[in-house]
């Protein structure tokens, strides 16, 4: 049964993780009895649609590298991170896997899109793990692995989907094997522009600014005006970055200076923190449901898979929700265990892309910042 | 005539349809707009109602902002664009008039020669979300080139994307980017109404030779769904606009895609001197397009 | 006269007479200036409108923001008036489309109300010649100049309709 280990660090995240794919062959479904072998719990039933068996995770461990509040990762301290954690989590991985050196196929790991330092010391990584226990190399597209490890997980056949995370902002739909990029972020990314206003507003990055920030949404009430920046499929976040970053030292500046609190208007209440983020969010994510919904009318989908950190979102998924079943559809979501990169993800789609006959051979096991999701042959999928 | 039920139930329609017994057809369904054929002045005027439903996931207040406004620039672009050449002192009202009208525009048929060939402006509620306009009668030019006469000379066929061409440059020329041009967006309008403007065009076409008046692509090319369309001058934006017709043209129509060289061509005659930037720019367009697909 | 009911607003009939060479528009207006509530009508100058078309869009904006609860003027006969105008001045837009003085042909609008007893009221009052509400008539009796200054348009034909009809439609936005 055809197994692989994968690695992942195409940015702040440290993630290993080993997948098994179960033969074609099987009529039962395989208990979840993995589920003991990782803190990250595998995944359970919830595949109930699924057409193909469903997959075994065997570990999935992530470590991340968070720097301190009001700065962001930086690459170099990042690759030391992930250098200095790779052998542990490889390890451990192998560990709690129970699995032998013989049962590995191929050994996964990301070859971009991503920071360079930290890609270049996971690439690294993988290629002396492939020298020592003489396994072939499979590079995988980050993108590619959200997708595939999204419908795997959640069963979504055919979605549109929308990837949202610090460095991408995508939407995607899968024809003649091809991931089709529909509409994306012009300047930043969602995430990005996210992580960068907690950094102004001194929001912490620990578990994730974006994580954060939502707490403090829920707390918020008054939306104020930003720039709804849509353009077809294409958005663009530069322009409410610069805005809300402006409020936010608004905010700052009437809290510390003697002119008393910043009202809004109409209500008269004062700006919180909290309304910030509460705008910001309302502002970002109806933007990114919206070029979604315009995607979904142009390929006539009625489903919807989220990937990619800010996927974890819980207001963008309800948001997303309402929006595919006014369309007579549903949101498929993944929780943070797969949102967030994540080392199973790329274990997975590299095992897939190994049984179609995939193979990075070491001189060609590059990594690269730049790497479109278009560019992969999706030849698994008809 | 035989119309098909509604297939939305007539409670999700804004007042003050709502509650009218008339018949509405729907026509398309996108995204954020349903567009349902109707009557409106009179019960033999037949009209295009576009309704933009309230959408629950968006925050309330940001919602009923993004639909005022873009009711707004709809109706404001359609408006601006019916003006064209009787406005005294250039474009519409509430609309910043781009550049003076000596844009060196070239073989173009003469200021206000776009007027009529986009739907005027009957009725809006930017409140509730709905918009009015007149029904243009005929086929799409995609269903027309779909349904073309194949065995009829091509010249008919370069006879209408000449005309494509020629429409596109003169939006252009207006001061307005249209935003989502496509073959579907195009309507072929088969009878002129004498005297109007793209009547007098269209007959000096024919003067010329430049049409020939066979195979089911005659007519006059009409504008419709500009609900992206923006006031723009900007070399870039018209470049994109051409780029997206481009694009639409060639996966829509794959067997005619080696002539959209006509499309360009009329453009560019239609244009004048900005044309030709325009044109350049669109090259460069093109290439990060293509470039594009090596970003991460 | 004439009774239009306009598609989606069945339960406002509206009942129009067009009268030619009126003798008494300074008793008319009289009558509007004292709220004799006998003329609750919208009284138009003639010479100003340009087409059946935009009279009645008119009529439709102003019978719509009644029902939305947002007349900007008095009552929906005063807004039809409102409504013809191009942009926001009310007491602007009643001296330009109302009738005054020196108004030679008038259009008078009834939103709702029996017709026979409409007819039978405004041929009584209004000192003046029906004709036929169509575009020939109001070609006939307008005041190309004050038309062409009150739109800010070069031509006043069929193509300045739809510019007319939009920027009414706009209005107050």
């Amino acid at each position: 049964m055809p197994v692989a280990i994968g690695l992942e660090g195409s940015a702040n995240k440290l993630g290993v993780g080993i997948i098994l794919h179960p033969p074609h062959q099987t009529a039962d479904p395989p208990s979840p009895h993995d589920s003991a072998h990782s803190d990250d719990e595998a995944f359970s039933t919830r595949t109930q649609k699924h057409t193909s068996p469903p997959v075994q995770i065997l570990a999935n461990l992530r470590h991340t590298y968070n720097s301190p509040p009001g700065t962001g990762f930086l690459p170099k301290d990042t690759a030391a991170h992930h250098r200095r954690w790779v052998v542990r989590l490889v390890k451990q991985a192998m560990k709690q896997a129970k699995v032998q050196l013989e049962d590995i196929d191929c050994i996964c790991y990301t070859k971009g899109p991503g920071m360079g330092a930290p890609l270049g010391s996971v690439a690294i990584a993988a290629r002396t793990l492939s020298q020592l226990w003489e396994k072939p190399l499979v590079g995988v597209n980050h993108c590619v692995g959200h997708i595939e490890m999204g419908r795997a997980i959640t069963g979504a056949d055919n979605p549109v989907v929308l990837y949202v995370s610090g460095g991408n902002t995508q939407v995607i739909a899968y024809s003649a094997q091809r991931y089709r990029i529909f509409g994306e972020a012009l300047d930043i990314a969602v995430g990005n522009c996210l992580d960068r206003f907690a950094r102004v507003l001194n929001i912490p990055n620990d578990p994730a600014p974006g994580y954060n920030i939502e707490q403090l949404a829920k707390k918020g009430k008054v939306l104020l005006e930003l720039p709804y920046a849509v353009k077809g499929m294409d958005v663009s976040f530069s322009g409410i970055l610069a805005r809300v970053e402006e409020m936010a030292r608004k905010l700052e500046t009437s809290q510390t200076s003697g002119g008393g609190p910043w009202k809004d208007d109409e209500s008269g209440q004062p700006i919180t923190k909290e309304d910030l983020c509460f705008t910001l969010q309302e502002t970002v994510y109806a933007m990114l449901v919206e070029i979604t919904e315009r995607a979904m009318a142009h390929v006539g989908a009625s489903q919807v898979l989220v990937v990619g950190g800010v996927g974890c979102n819980e207001r963008l998924q309800q948001m997303m929700g309402m929006m595919a079943a006014e369309r007579g559809g549903s949101v498929f979501a993944t929780d943070e265990r797969f949102c967030i990169d994540n080392g199973i993800m790329i274990a997975h789609a590299g095992l897939i892309a190994w049984r179609m006959g995939f193979r990075t051979p070491l001189e060609e096991s590059t990594f690269t910042q730049r790497f479109r999701t278009d560019e992969v042959l999706i030849n698994w999928r008809d | 005539m035989a119309q098909p039920p509604p297939q939305q139930p007539l409670r999700t329609l804004p007042p003050p349809f709502n509650t009218s017994a008339e018949s509405f057809e729907l026509i398309a369904q996108g995204a954020e707009s349903l567009l349902y054929r109707t009557t409106f002045l009179s019960p033999a005027q037949p009209a295009a109602l576009k309704v933009r439903p309230q959408k629950t996931w968006r925050h309330p207040t940001l919602d009923k902002r993004l639909t005022r406004q873009r009711v707004l620039a709809e109706a404001r672009v359609l408006v601006k664009l019916s003006g064209e050449g009787i406005v005294a002192g250039g474009g519409g009202r509430k609309v910043k008039d781009p550049k003076k009208k000596n844009d060196g525009g070239g073989d173009n048929g003469g200021v206000g020669a776009l007027r009529g060939l986009v739907p005027a402006v009957l009725a809006l509620d930017w409140e509730r979300g709905w918009l009015v306009t007149e029904w243009i009668d005929g086929v799409t030019v995609k269903l027309g080139i779909y349904q073309r006469d194949l065995a009829a000379d091509e010249g008919v066929l370069r006879g209408l994307l000449g005309r494509i061409g020629r429409v596109v440059g003169l939006l252009h020329l207006a001061g307005v980017v249209h935003g989502d041009l496509t073959t579907s967006n195009m309507m072929l309008r088969p009878t002129r109404t004498p005297g109007t403007n793209a009547d007098a065009m269209a007959r000096a076409e024919e003067e010329r030779g430049e049409v020939e008046v066979e195979g089911g692509l005659e007519g006059d090319i009409v504008l419709i769904d500009f609900g992206l369309a923006t006031q723009s001058v900007s070399d870039e934006d018209r470049a994109v606009d051409l780029y997206v017709l481009e694009r639409a043209f060639g996966s829509t129509h794959p067997k005619e895609e080696g002539q959209f060289d006509e499309v360009l061509k009329a453009y560019g005659e239609s244009m004048g001197k900005p044309g030709k930037v325009v044109l350049r720019r669109l090259e460069d367009v093109r290439m990060r397009g293509r470039k594009k697909s090596m970003l991460g | 006269m004439e009774t239009v009911s306009l598609p989606h607003l069945p339960d406002y009939p509206l009942h129009i007479c067009l009268f030619k060479d009126v003798n008494n528009a300074p008793f008319l207006r009289q009558q509007l200036l004292e709220g004799n509530t006998d003329f609750e009508y919208a009284f138009l100058d003639a010479s100003i409108l340009l087409s059946r078309n935009q009279v009645l869009a008119a009529c439709f904006r102003a019978i719509n923001d009644l029902l939305q609860d947002r007349l900007k003027s008095r009552n929906v006969h005063s807004e039809i008036v409102f409504s013809l105008s191009p942009n926001n001045n009310i007491s602007e837009s009643f001296r330009r489309f109302g009738v005054a003085e020196t108004s030679r042909h008038i259009l008078a609008v009834k939103v709702g109300g029996v017709q026979s007893q409409i007819e039978q009221h405004l041929k009584g009052s209004v000192e003046g010649n029906l004709v036929p509400l169509t575009d020939e008539q109001f070609a006939e009796l307008r005041d190309e100049s004050r038309l062409r200054k009150v739109y800010k348009i070069g031509a006043t034909g069929n193509e300045a309709e739809a510019f007319v009809i939009g920027s009414m439609a706009l209005k107050g936005s």
